[in-house]
């Protein structure tokens, strides 16, 4: 505390005093230092080291109980791309999120439209609309995996309903990704709808009556007013949204197993196989490894062109 | 004042509970605490809990502690990384496909030691079962819930198809025309159903006296080469091309539950299924169902089949007291008595021939007659190294790996490449583990 009102103890307030020590100096910093101790130790234990752990794993082979054994240096790396069944998955990744990122953002975003409006009973719609937030993964994809069951599914029932033929959701190529990112969407739909409604909430009511005085409709305050001060909510929901489409897992499991023919073999899903059914933790590390770099540069890339069109206020 | 009341009624509370849990955990502190890891879950694992509690009732010195560890493959993960420690359980229930790894894990001792030291008479045990668990002529594990593929089959189906429920298909010929009928004659349903599940596929390979991998199945040597690509294995795949061009056979990828269900809806005239789901079928569907052999190519003679499911290890490194109770409750476990229960509940086999015996068989074998034609498939067995089964550490990772076999044989892929294909990955990875093993 002291050094925030210098005069009080007779120090100058200056940057080139040669006689102050370097534990004085970096006074501030201690006490930073001091605070973030608690998550710097839990963040070490659970993050840090788990992490320089598998970067430390992915340059070797290992053996039946998961242990190191041979150096191979950047072999396991080569090896995964030179693997169809790799790329498959990377690319199976990468049309998840097109599917279901855009997907959620979207129709929460009308949701959340819808709910903002003042009508009697919103209050109800609201919480329906959040509702998915309070369900769990697997709660999720056993409900839809009676939805999507091909002889007693509901969904398969009302396209009949329409003449269309009876798919088979999980277990066809064409329709296992789609089914899964189905699935997600509504997953995603609770969190990403309770985030933007907020949003909404927060947005001064009087930008919208005097934008009403100066004679402006719905659409042009949507596109004018809504988006743009919605922007570092939508902004917020499209990286973590992202972020959490990337690291998927309890759907795939649960729904399809990576199959049918590897389509739904996200690269978490195909992790966890190398690394707990297969116990090759040297290949599996290596994966995660690309896949953090993956998302650190879809993220930076993300920071770089999208959020400049965020409007901070 | 008011609130320390409610501290101290939080208090007591919580001290209450506190000592209900530890009453719980341990009924007993004169007793020798057994942990017992499995993986079954629905019938079998309300059989099961009635088995143990049996168990822990007969006597006061050992008592047993059940704790389900997830599917087998989550549970041998955890076993990967607690074998060896004091964290291991006495006993671990592992899947048959896991066996190699824990033969080799070193975390183990062969049942047979114990079985030596209290000449147990290992003869009482069902032979078959016996030889899947016995590498270098030694025991290594007592078997437990073993089972059998059969064919389930809708026999009100098959009558109003002109078929004779009574006399069911056997060679692949007779069921590709049994399936073309069934698929007339009944509206909505497909005669034939293969789950991608590759255990079956294991199965029809060893039936034609098919080996999975070279050194004799891996049973007299380590296996270097997976050998599943032969003209055998391309028969089971041809077979099923054929009636998937026919149009009568279903695919449910590998969700055996919606099989199970399209079977009961009769949306699937015949599929293949493990035994130890036949008690839940009968129980289930609202028609006669029947049971077959498993199918073989018209001109090979049948092998018999592989015997499948999971046995109990015992862990190394727990004290020879702790061994010995863990020892007794594998005995009691054996016996007769708990076999036949175990036997009628789930459809598992009895591991011990005693069983048959028992009044409780014997009367449900009159009522279920369908029972005893997979117990009869599995006493008709040869015991060749094709049917003892492929001993492999890697044959968890190789069924991940023809699972993409099955799924290229659904769509359309060339069948010979698409094993070809699979035996590859298959020797590619038994040669990383090679090299990784070999330091």
């Amino acid at each position: 505390m002291a050094m925030e009102n210098p005069t009080t103890t007779g120090q100058v307030p200056s940057l080139n005093m040669p006689y102050r020590t370097f534990w004085e100096k970096t006074r501030r910093f201690q006490v930073a230092l001091l605070f973030l101790l608690p998550s710097l130790i839990l963040f070490s234990v659970f993050v840090f080291y788990p992490l320089f752990r598998t970067i430390y794993l992915s340059f070797f082979l290992t053996n039946q109980k998961g242990l190191p054994t041979v150096f191979v240096g950047f072999d396991n790396f080569i090896q995964l791309f030179q693997s169809a069944d790799f790329l498959q998955s990377v690319k199976a990744t990468f049309l998840f999120i097109l599917y279901t990122v855009p997907a959620s953002v979207v129709i929460s975003l009308f949701l959340a439209l819808l709910a903002n409006e003042k009508l009697k009973g919103i209050h109800f719609f609201r919480t329906i609309f959040a509702s998915s937030l309070g369900v769990s993964v697997a709660a999720a994809s056993v409900t839809w995996l009676f939805i999507f069951n091909p002889t007693m599914g509901v969904l398969n029932r009302i396209i009949s309903l329409f003449g269309i033929q009876e798919i088979n959701w999980l277990a066809d190529p064409h329709w296992a990704l789609l089914a899964v990112s189905m699935t997600t969407i509504w997953l995603n739909l609770g969190f990403s709808f309770l985030i933007i409604f907020g949003g909404l909430q927060n947005i001064d009511q009087s930008l919208y009556e005097s934008s009403s005085i100066d004679g402006a409709g719905y659409f042009y305050q949507l596109r004018r007013i809504t988006i743009p001060m919605l922007s570092p909510t939508l902004f917020f929901i499209m990286t973590v949204s992202l972020i959490n489409a990337f690291q998927t897992f309890g759907q795939i499991d649960l729904l399809t197993g990576g199959g049918p023919g590897q389509t739904t073999n996200l690269m978490v899903y195909a992790i966890y196989k190398d690394a707990f059914v297969n116990f090759n933790f040297g290949k599996a590390s290596a994966e995660v490894v690309i896949l953090f770099l993956l998302i650190l540069i879809v993220t930076l890339l993300q920071f770089k062109f999208v959020e400049k069109k965020v409007h901070y206020q | 004042m008011k609130r320390k009341m409610i501290v101290a009624v939080f208090l007591l509370m919580s001290s209450v509970l506190l000592s209900a849990c530890s009453g719980l955990s341990h009924a007993d502190d004169n007793r020798i605490q057994i942990v017992f890891w499995h993986s079954m879950a629905g019938p079998p694992l309300e059989a099961l809990n009635k088995i143990v509690n049996d168990f822990n009732q007969s006597q006061d010195e050992i008592y047993v502690k059940p704790e389900y560890q997830g599917s087998y493959e989550e549970s041998l993960a955890k076993f990967r990384r607690v074998g060896g420690t004091d964290n291991a359980p006495n006993i671990y229930q592992a899947q048959d496909i896991g066996s190699k790894y824990m033969i080799e894990s070193g975390d183990i001792v062969p049942v047979q030691q114990l079985m030596d030291e209290e000449h147990y008479n290992m003869n009482q045990l069902e032979r078959n079962i016996r030889n899947y668990y016995t590498v270098n002529g030694k025991l290594y594990s007592m078997p437990f819930n073993s089972s059998t593929p059969v064919v389930l089959y809708n026999a009100d189906a098959f009558k109003k198809a002109g078929l004779d429920p009574n006399k069911p298909p056997e060679t692949y010929s007779q069921f590709r025309e049994a399936a073309k009928k069934l698929t007339q004659a009944n509206k909505g349903m497909k005669g034939f159903s293969f789950l991608n599940y590759p255990w079956f596929f294991e199965e029809l390979l060893a039936v034609q006296g098919g080996e999975y991998i070279n050194q004799n199945n891996g049973r007299t040597g380590l296996a270097t080469k997976a050998t599943f690509n032969s003209q055998k294995g391309l028969n089971i795949f041809k077979w099923l091309r054929e009636m998937q061009k026919d149009g009568t056979l279903a695919n449910y990828g590998t969700s055996g539950d919606n099989e199970s269900s399209g079977f009961l809806t009769q949306k699937v005239g015949m599929f293949m299924s493990s035994s130890a789901s036949m008690a839940e079928m009968f129980k289930n569907a609202p028609f006669k169902v029947g049971v077959a052999y498993i199918p073989r190519p018209d001109n090979i003679e049948r092998q018999g089949v592989v015997i499948g499911g999971a046995s109990l290890w015992l862990s190394k490194g727990k004290s020879a007291k702790e061994e010995k109770a863990a020892f007794a409750f594998m005995k009691y476990m054996a016996s007769p008595k708990s076999q036949a229960d175990w036997h009628i509940h789930t459809g598992y086999f009895p591991i011990n021939p005693g069983a048959y015996k028992e009044p409780i068989i014997i009367k449900n074998y009159k009522k279920t007659p369908q029972f005893k034609v997979a117990v009869n498939q599995f006493h008709d067995t040869k015991s060749t190294y094709a049917t003892r089964g492929p001993m492999m550490t890697l044959m968890p990772q190789s069924r991940v790996i023809m699972s993409r076999a099955i799924d290229d044989l659904y769509q359309g892929k060339n069948l010979q490449q698409s094993l070809d294909t699979a035996a590859d990955h298959v020797n590619e990875a038994i040669a990383q583990m090679n090299l990784a093993n070999k330091k």
